[in-house]
């Protein structure tokens, strides 16, 4: 990966918050990373990190009442957040597109599966004619595994499977060959054997059309299976990020070893008892001013309680806040 | 779909006749019978239920109603204008056509206004324009229709007396304007309160959010995948829609004087002509179910997801 | 990919900040015990559903103004009558057709009384009636003493008064045409009276002030704003009974069908249809022709004062709560069955089934609770359309019987003399449609408030 260093999309310090009549949420606090092209992140974290939230304001689908209030982020060199509605508009779809969750709910009920693949290619290519539309989204429904394409595209999405419709969707994301394809939580609503299907063909097509991906989701096996890093969120912001072997053989921040202590895991002989993590994440809106994952950290310091974390550089890209890997660098001091 | 048709046609006739039996017995349970006045001896009525069969078991009546519906003959006035064949009344004096008339114009005027209306104020929703489209709408389906219709009357035809004060037959354009406004001004605001809702309902959903991540236009999320989800609901509103018009044309047939099938259909109840109920009551019916039938079409041709056979899922 | 990160300020350790961390305290490395950590935590407290709606609803500006102005409208149509000193059909004599705020001749005379001097009470005998005084037995009570009189003759256009100091009597009969301009008057009767009442007696109240016809009076000369308060009083019934009819009949209905499925349902949804298509308006109009003297004659054998009440409102009325039982409850069967439905699917209730619950407690403890606020919503928005539907057979003559009044058939009232008299359809029709409004508008807050999918 990564011959070309040349950055694709680079994420600043970015801040988004929601202004809720009980007050400011911050629901991303502060991220920062960079993503290569042909790079497939994983961004993990449990409901209510922000890392749906992130996904949303590079694509600029943030809904009132949220608001990016700081941070940059910056695609292909150009400013994302600078960009005028209409460029924005331009932009989605065509360089970043996205897919959602919920396949049943993310197709418009009442128009075909194939007038709404071929309107993704019209809205940025105006010059297409509807013959080429047509061909391009049939060739495109058969990349996505779908057989009998061409009577598939003129089925409305209720005559569609689950599975079928997120292949339908990948289908639409990927129409326009765009540079970044950002899957927020794309197999969570479907059942385990589509779901590998899914993360079959996701692969597969990001090797073919060479298109980096932001991959959000919950659940740590996915990310194993696809990304080739890993960042871990917790309460909107980033806990460690990692190449994905360092994340889950290594894995340094007490957050990750706990989500990785708690998910079920079938390479190893001995089934190990499951360990939940204690307590529920911190009410975003009222913060603490120490280290977010303090309050349920089994190895919780003093100092967690007053001052966020820092990051620690480990090496190789692996980054990890947390007040525990300097520990030991006071006790050097100290000596 | 022809089945379809078919079969909601034969559920329809069903209905028809429960609303039928219904108006029947209801009728029949009061005693006494329409002849009765001040000055009719008990031979003169005897012979007045003779005459028209009322003297016959009811069920046997209710037999000879529908048999002679069958052939297409609605009766005779017993009472009203006695003796008058009851499609004469109706058809051949005009009063069906002009409730019709008034009927669609009104109705057309309703989704025409209303329809669009609610889409400006969804898609400028929280604006000036929405909040004075808001009090509007909220304010219309809160007047009256008698109200609204005797106001109108009062001010342009009596005060002001740019309009003509009775309607009549409805010879000119001029006549017609108040009536149409009264029966449709209700209905229009209803209709864009509902499509302002459904807009808004519409425009949270998910594929809103697909749409927009691939790129679209607002204009178009608005128009192409916002308003024909939207519709949904509004036609759902249209069969009651119609009905709703035709309890208007009684208010309004009986503010400007308007000879129509309305007006003559409360006369009748009042009057107790028997034959002139039954017949209005059923070709009134008849037109709600057909319309009823004709919005259950529609719904197919919006929605794709309705599969005729059982639109309750 | 290390140079990359470092670049990041967040990625970067500020050796200054982590010399300051170091410094801070000597213990700051060692472990947090489970009172610090918890200190540190600061949950805001978790909302109701209710309170969570509330605040909703209290958020909503124009809905909360809506609330207000119908608990304005519901204190003028039940508490409003109580400081009017008129009755809904009482005629006063001599003061038809009065427009509004204006006086009769023998109001504005007692008001020159009052005028000239402000010892003297003038009083409404009989509220409402002040000119005309039957024969019998009456008593008022004023400053602790009871005046009881006997009046063996009956006084036409004539006014009793209590006069505390002044003349030689302290009750006395004026007729009116014995006022002169100026307010005094000429001759006077003097009243007789006891202080022990006779069994019979009935209560005369004092009024000290001619009360003025806000709204005006009608053709009989009955107050036009007392009768808009019960007009408004019962309007306001009519629209909560019919709506409590049909939030039982339809939440029964439409669970029972939800609940049972298959046939059961199938057979009760074709039933639903059915209603559906019928044209209300054309059953409501035949059942109230012919319940009229069925109705009637229930209402007069019966000595239930329930019976009694509905009787003064007339049998139109009670052909509206039927037609409501019969026809109206569908909407709410289908909205109920729906979330039914939809609840039914909840491993909640699955839960319950397999714990072996009976499907009266299901409904009872779970699906009922759970589909409140749609029916909140519904019944509230059903309120009106009763209102509408009274006021329109009102207008075809077919409403509340006089000399009962609803607001539909104040409107309808005054539709003949409507050029004549435009106020007395205005103040009815600008009540019943704030009504109305307020009512819709309410409807609608509780709908964003209840509904939890619109959630934002």
């Amino acid at each position: 990966m990564m011959e070309d260093n040349k950055k694709l999309i680079e994420i600043k310090d970015l801040k988004v918050s929601f202004f809720t009549p009980a007050g400011e949420v911050k629901a991303v606090d502060g991220i920062s990373y960079e993503l290569g092209y042909n790079e497939v992140m994983g961004v993990v974290g449990e409901s209510g990190s922000g890392k749906s939230v992130e996904a949303y304001s590079i694509i600029g689908l943030l809904q009132n009442p949220g608001k990016v209030i700081g941070g940059s982020i910056t695609f292909e060199g150009e400013d994302l957040l600078a960009y005028t509605p209409e460029q924005m508009r331009q932009f989605r779809g065509n360089k970043v597109s996205m897919i959602f969750q919920n396949p049943m709910t993310c197709l418009n009920p009442v128009y075909t599966i194939g007038n709404q693949l071929m309107e993704a290619l019209t809205v940025h290519d105006s010059k297409i004619t509807k013959e080429e539309a047509r061909a391009r989204a049939i060739e495109m429904l058969e990349k996505v595994g779908i057989n009998n394409a061409e009577k598939r595209i003129n089925q409305y999405p209720h005559e569609f499977s689950g599975g079928m419709r997120q292949r339908a969707m990948i289908a639409m994301a990927l129409i326009c060959k765009p540079k970044l394809l950002i899957a927020d939580e794309p197999t969570t609503a479907l059942d385990v054997t589509i779901q590998a299907q899914i993360l079959e063909l996701m692969k597969e097509l990001q090797k073919k059309e060479n298109t980096s991906i932001i991959f959000i989701t919950h659940n740590l096996g996915v990310v194993a299976e696809i990304c080739d890093k890993v960042s871990v969120m917790y309460a909107g912001r980033i806990v460690e990020q990692a190449k994905v072997e360092d994340l889950f053989y290594n894995p340094q921040h007490p957050y990750t070893k706990g989500l990785l202590a708690s998910q079920p895991r079938i390479d190893e002989e001995e089934p190990e008892r499951l360990i939940p993590i204690e307590g529920t994440p911190i009410d975003l809106l009222n913060p603490p001013s120490g280290c977010n994952f303090g309050p349920r950290c089994k190895d919780c310091m003093k100092i967690c309680l007053t001052k966020k974390p820092p990051f620690a550089d480990l090496g190789d890209g692996h980054i990890s806040a947390c007040w525990l890997h300097f520990k030991d660098l006071k006790g050097k001091k100290e000596e | 779909m022809l089945l379809y048709i078919l079969k909601r046609l034969l559920a329809s006739v069903g209905t028809l006749l429960v609303v039928l039996a219904i108006t029947f017995f209801l009728m029949n349970a009061v005693p006494g019978s329409p002849f009765i006045t001040e000055k009719s001896t008990p031979e003169q009525i005897a012979a007045a239920n003779a005459k028209y069969g009322l003297d016959k078991p009811l069920i046997v009546q209710f037999k000879n109603y529908l048999v002679s519906y069958c052939q297409g003959d609605l009766g005779v006035s017993l009472k009203m204008q006695e003796g008058t064949p009851v499609t004469d009344i109706m058809f051949h004096q005009g009063k069906f056509q002009l409730s019709i008339k008034l009927g669609l114009i009104a109705l057309l005027v309703s989704v025409i206004i209303g329809i669009p209306l609610g889409c400006i104020a969804a898609y400028n929703r929280g604006s000036g324009l929405d909040g004075f489209l808001r009090v509007v709408t909220t304010v219309g389906v809160a007047i009256p229709g008698f109200v609204l219709a005797t106001l109108l009357l009062v001010t342009f035809a009596v005060k002001l007396q740019w309009l003509p004060t009775i309607s009549g037959s409805l010879d000119n354009v001029k006549a017609y304007i108040m009536p149409i406004i009264s029966l449709s001004f209700y209905n229009t605001c209803y209709l864009a309160k509902l499509t302002r809702t459904s807009m808004l309902d519409a425009i949270n959903q998910d594929y809103i959010r697909t749409a927009r991540a691939k790129g679209v236009t607002t204009k178009s999320i608005v128009i192409k995948h916002a308003l024909r989800n939207s519709l949904i609901p509004v036609i759902t509103f249209l069969g009651p829609l119609i009905a709703g018009i035709i309890t208007g044309s009684f208010v309004v047939e009986s503010t400007f004087s308007i000879p129509g099938l309305g007006k003559y259909f409360v006369q009748s109840v009042l009057n107790r002509d028997y034959t002139v109920i039954m017949a209005t009551t059923f070709v009134l019916s008849a037109l709600v179910i057909f319309m009823n039938l004709v919005v259950d079409i529609a719904y197919k041709i919006v929605d794709p997801r309705i599969t005729l056979s059982s639109r309750e899922d | 990919m290390k140079e990359v990160f470092a670049k990041y300020s967040p990625f970067q350790v500020d050796p200054k900040e982590l010399e300051e961390a170091f410094g801070l305290d000597e213990n700051s490395f060692d472990s947090a015990n489970e009172s610090e950590k918890e200190s540190m935590v600061e949950m805001h407290k978790s909302i109701s559903y209710w309170a969570d709606a509330w605040r909703r609803f209290k958020a909503n500006h124009v809905s909360m103004v809506a609330l207000g102005v119908f608990i304005v409208c519901m204190l003028f149509a039940f508490a409003g009558p109580k400081f009017v000193p008129y009755n809904y059909a009482d005629q006063l004599r001599n003061a038809q057709k009065l427009g509004p705020m204006e006086y009769s001749k023998q109001e504005q005379q007692i008001k020159l009384i009052e005028g000239k001097c402000k010892a003297f009470y003038a009083t409404a005998l009989r509220p409402g009636s002040i000119t005309a005084l039957d024969k019998g037995n009456y008593v008022i009570k004023k400053g602790g003493k009871t005046y009881a009189f006997t009046l063996d003759q009956i006084w036409e256009d004539a006014v009793i008064m209590y006069m505390p100091s002044g003349i030689d009597a302290e009750l006395i009969v004026v007729k009116m045409k014995d006022i002169v301009s100026d307010g005094s008057f000429i001759t006077y009767d003097v009243v007789n009276y006891t202080d022990t009442a006779a069994e019979d007696a009935e209560e005369l109240s004092l009024v000290k002030r001619v009360f003025p016809h806000v709204f005006g009076t009608d053709s009989s000369g009955r107050d036009s704003m007392v009768r808009t308060m019960f007009g408004a009083r019962v309007s306001i019934i009519i629209g909560i009974i019919a709506a409590l009819i049909v939030l039982i009949i339809g939440s029964i209905y439409g669970s029972i069908s939800g609940l049972a499925g298959g046939t059961v349902d199938f057979i009760m949804m074709r039933i639903v249809e059915l209603i559906y298509s019928i044209p209300e308006v054309l059953v409501v109009l035949l059942l109230q022709v012919v319940l009229k003297d069925p109705l009637q004659a229930w209402f007069d054998s019966s000595k239930n004062p329930f019976v009694k009440g509905l009787g003064d409102l007339g049998s139109g009325i009670v052909s509206i709560f039927i037609t409501f039982a019969l026809l109206y409850w569908v909407t709410m069967a289908r909205i109920v069955r729906g979330q039914v439905l939809q609840l039914k699917k909840q491993e909640y209730v699955t839960a319950a089934t397999a714990l072996g619950a009976s499907s009266r407690r299901i409904i009872k403890r779970h699906l009922l609770p759970n589909c409140v606020g749609q029916l909140v919503i519904t019944t509230c928005l059903q309120i009106p359309s009763a209102i509408f539907l009274e006021s329109f057979l009102s207008f075809l003559g077919m409403g509340v019987s006089a000399p009962m009044a609803s607001l539909g058939s104040l409107c309808s009232d005054a539709l003949q003399t409507i050029s004549l008299f435009p106020y007395r359809l205005i103040f009815p029709a600008i009540i019943l449609t704030i009504i109305v409004l307020s009512l819709n508008l309410v409807g609608d807050g509780l709908r964003d408030s209840l509904d939890p999918r619109l959630k934002k």
